[in-house]
């Protein structure tokens, strides 16, 4: 095993989300000793639990199911309780908050603008026939959920809108959680809104906004690559663009 | 006085996992103003982690079952503690309760024939869980809060509740804060609804997440509200148990219900020497038999491997003790002799994912090391079974942090489809409550004063206690003293400890701001989790028998006259005082159900 790790954690005063602090950020730094198979959450708990009890940050299940822990590591966005120190191949560690994101304190930051780009795009089902008392049959296999499942599993932790350089430069852009959203919806026949949704997200604050680097598609941890239904949702754009003149 | 902000709903929902989303949305539908505050962020409640599936008797997957076996199960499952009623209504209304989530968007894996698709799960006689993938949870929670958001319910995010606010015997509302600035909140409402979950924090290897710290049902509690059947605490036989970061995480009951198997040491599959009793007549008795009913054939047996959690919890330590564990101290969990990697990559995704990222172990060829995890409480907050009001006017209790539905031991999959039925009652109940109420009830400012100095008490003095270290300490209490088997002197000393814990808390000190402390809010959380640490000693101390989660070492059975009684539990003149209540008698036609002859 590695010898004595040295932690190095962006600090904020906890001033609030308001008030991130301008000027250059404060790192402190730490040594902790690894154990077998240690991920960077149990690193950042273990620096609170014997050092620094004030270090503020956010963490939920361990298990990769929610997402709160998600954390920026040696310079990539990553769920900490999925991340093996081992596996970084380095005893230096620099933890900082995801960007993109108010600071409220140390490496706990505002979720808002993420939440909010979510709600943006009708992220709820509407039936298209609503008061249906038989619910939809439908296959396995199924064309349409062979479409839809690979975007499905997004669990929105939010590290994909960190990563996102578009979202760095243009605050009003949807970014790439909230657009992939929409489209397991818009792909979805049961759903009624998917014209509604298609003109919320038409426009550079939406699909047109993607430059496509693939920045998104990089560091989702559960696999899943929002470009790709971004580039379905802009071709579906232009299909729901052309029908009135097909006719 | 601290300053605080005033925020005002007919029916504030205190939690906001499966049951506390579903009791919104039913007030929300019954038209009154409803408020949903979380310790968390939005949607990373302890519901999103749930995998196997939901348990209703929709008899897709096999048209032989029905809700009077899915009732029976149940209370067979809960070594017939179980409230019936809670049993009879969870029964009957979970095939509606998931046909709607259906309607709101939810999408359950399909059988070939595109109805929803079913597993098999450990307790229940047929295929009966409605999932998607091992990620069910995950599922309903995105229905439910996209849904609920929609129709207008108000969200308060990462909020801690300290305290419930009383108008003379009736609920006024509650009190707490921001955690993001430490800034307190009052909200004045007419019903409360708590649905805070679990309690699993009180153990160091749990499967549980951190927001698990009995705080609905400290603060019901301290309300003067009863707890039942606190002693019945559900330690899920396979949690994760190397590498020592991720002891406890969950492996869902789904690996073996779609076939993997229980192994010792010597390769043995241990679990056909634990079959008790009660269900040998339906339990496969060879490797043979079990082999039949895995491909599906109908006369065969369902495998000793899927027998109730208690039952095989208590096997794995016992195989441990006999010299026979794995390497780490738990048992070998094999799907990969049992399934094609494909079929294993495709069903348990997750569980996949998790032991190669985590561990290094790849499920598809190699076994998985498992062993017991404090998993759920089925005790809780004493409800009327139809509208889950608890013995508070204008409280309301639903999912784990109430009790009644599962008596000593839950099926898993009954919990999520709890959660959708209770949760559901709940919020209607409380709605109608609101509704007959005409004026706003009054807040007293004394309990407010009150609430505020013990909940800012960590800032003030010169305590030495480190909250983290108390949290340590109090998770070892418990293991060693209520933990998964049980003896008179080890409760008692622990009891004793507790009360230690609970002098050393008065001393906890926390440094520095309100601003998002994470020293501060686990001092807080610390104070609900030693009252149910109480609870649980407290009770299982004084049920002198073993019945499903409850295992005493000094009275191994299972004790007829136990079977009458709950143990309930309430704060009167300061004291915890326990009373044993004489359970709620069923009904004849009920009690013909748990009888019915195999296969009918």
């Amino acid at each position: 095993m590695a010898g004595t790790l040295t932690v190095r954690i962006r600090r904020s005063d906890g001033s609030g989300a308001a008030a991130t602090p301008p000027g250059p950020p404060r790192f402190d730094t730490f040594r902790v000793e690894p154990e077998p198979k240690m991920n960077v959450l149990d690193v950042v708990a273990k620096i609170q639990a014997t050092q620094d009890p004030s270090l503020a940050f956010r963490y939920s299940c361990r298990a990769g199911m929610c997402g709160t822990c998600s954390m920026r590591v040696n310079g990539k966005n990553r769920w900490t309780c999925r991340t093996q120190v081992e596996k970084l191949g380095t005893d230096l560690l620099v933890i900082e908050p995801l960007p993109h994101y108010p600071v409220i304190r140390d490496l706990a930051v505002d979720m808002a603008p993420f939440v909010e780009s979510m709600r943006l795009v009708i992220p709820q089902f509407v039936p298209a026939e609503p008061g249906k008392a038989t619910f939809a049959k439908i296959g396995s296999g199924s064309r349409e959920r062979r479409e839809i499942d690979p975007h499905i599993e997004c669990i929105t932790c939010g590290n994909c809108y960190g990563e996102c350089s578009l979202v760095e430069t243009n605050k009003a852009y949807l970014g790439p959680a909230a657009l992939n959203r929409a489209f397991t919806l818009i792909a979805d026949s049961r759903d009624g809104a998917a014209r509604a949704r298609l003109e919320l997200v038409n426009g550079h604050d939406g699909v047109w906004g993607c430059h496509t680097q693939f920045n998104c598609t990089e560091v989702c941890p559960l696999g899943i690559s929002p470009t790709r239904a971004i580039q379905k949702l802009k071709r579906k754009e232009l299909l729901h663009a052309l029908t009135p003149h097909l006719r | 006085m601290d300053n605080y902000e005033v925020c005002e709903h007919d029916v504030i929902v205190i939690g906001a996992g499966g049951a506390g989303l579903r009791a919104a949305i039913e007030a929300s539908k019954e038209g009154v103003s409803v408020g949903l505050v979380c310790k968390s962020l939005l949607g990373k409640a302890h519901t999103v982690m749930a995998e196997g599936g939901v348990a209703a008797a929709l008899a897709y997957a096999d048209d032989r079952d029905n809700w009077q076996i899915h009732f029976r199960d149940t209370m067979r499952g809960g070594k017939m503690l179980n409230n019936w009623r809670m049993a009879q209504l969870h029964a009957q209304e979970a095939p509606d309760r998931v046909k709607e989530l259906e309607e709101w968007g939810a999408l359950f894996d399909r059988l070939p024939d595109g109805r929803i698709s079913q597993r098999n799960f450990g307790g229940h006689r047929y295929p009966r869980l409605a999932h998607v993938g091992d990620r069910t949870g995950l599922e309903m929670i995105r229905t439910l809060q996209n849904h609920g958001i929609h129709q207008g319910i108000q969200v308060y995010m990462e909020c801690t509740i300290v305290e419930l606010l009383k108008e003379g015997d009736r609920i006024a509302g509650a009190i707490g804060y921001w955690r993001e600035t430490g800034v307190f909140v009052v909200f004045r409402a007419k019903a409360v609804v708590l649905c805070t979950g679990g309690i699993g924090k009180a153990f160091r290897v749990t499967s549980n997440s951190w927001e698990y710290t009995g705080d609905g049902q400290a603060l019901a509690y301290r309300a003067g509200a009863d707890l039942i059947d606190m002693e019945f605490v559900q330690f899920h036989p396979t949690g994760m148990i190397w590498p020592p970061s991720v002891q406890g995480i969950l492996v869902t009951e789904g690996v073996r219900g779609d076939g993997g198997i229980l192994q010792n040491s010597k390769g043995e599959r241990f679990m056909f020497n634990y079959i008790p009793e009660m269900f040998a007549a339906e339990t496969a008795d060879t490797e043979e038999e079990a082999a039949r009913w895995l491909k599906g054939d109908k006369h065969a047996r369902r495998p000793p491997d899927l027998l109730t959690r208690d039952v095989v919890a208590r096997a794995i330590r016992s195989e441990v003790r006999a010299g026979r564990g794995s390497p780490h101290g738990g048992a070998f969990l094999n799907v990969y002799s049992q399934l094609p990697a494909e079929v294993i990559r495709k069903r348990l995704p997750s569980m996949y994912h998790q032991f190669k990222k985590l561990g290094d172990v790849d499920i598809t060829s190699q076994p998985m090391e498992v062993g017991p995890t404090a998993h759920y409480v089925m005790g809780g907050i004493r409800v009327n079974p139809d509208t889950q009001e608890s013995t508070v006017q204008g409280l309301f209790a639903a999912g784990e942090a109430a009790a009644g539905l599962h008596g000593a031991n839950r099926l898993g999959g009954n919990s999520l489809s709890d959660l959708l039925v209770f949760g559901k009652r709940a919020g209607e109940y409380a709605a109608k409550y609101a509704k007959d109420r005409s004026s706003g009830p009054r807040i007293d400012e004394g309990q407010v004063r009150e609430a505020q100095q013990t909940a800012l008490a960590p800032f003030e003095g010169n305590g030495t206690e480190n909250p983290y270290t108390l949290l340590r300490d109090l998770q070892t209490v418990m293991e060693e003293g209520a933990g998964i088997v049980r003896n008179k002197a080890d409760l008692e000393q622990g009891l004793e400890n507790l009360k230690k814990l609970v002098a050393r808390h008065r001393d906890v000190k926390v440094e520095g701001s309100r601003h998002f402390n994470p020293g501060w809010h686990y001092a807080v959380d610390l104070r609900n989790l030693m009252t149910v640490s109480q609870a649980v000693a407290l009770c299982a101390l004084n049920r002198e028998e073993s019945r499903g989660g409850h295992t005493r070492e000094d009275h191994p059975d299972s004790v007829t006259k136990w079977e009458q009684v709950n143990s309930v539990v309430r704060l009167r003149n300061g004291e915890m005082q326990l009373e044993h209540a004489r359970r709620p008698d069923m009904p004849d036609e009920l009690k013909a159900l748990l009888t019915l002859p195999e296969g009918a």
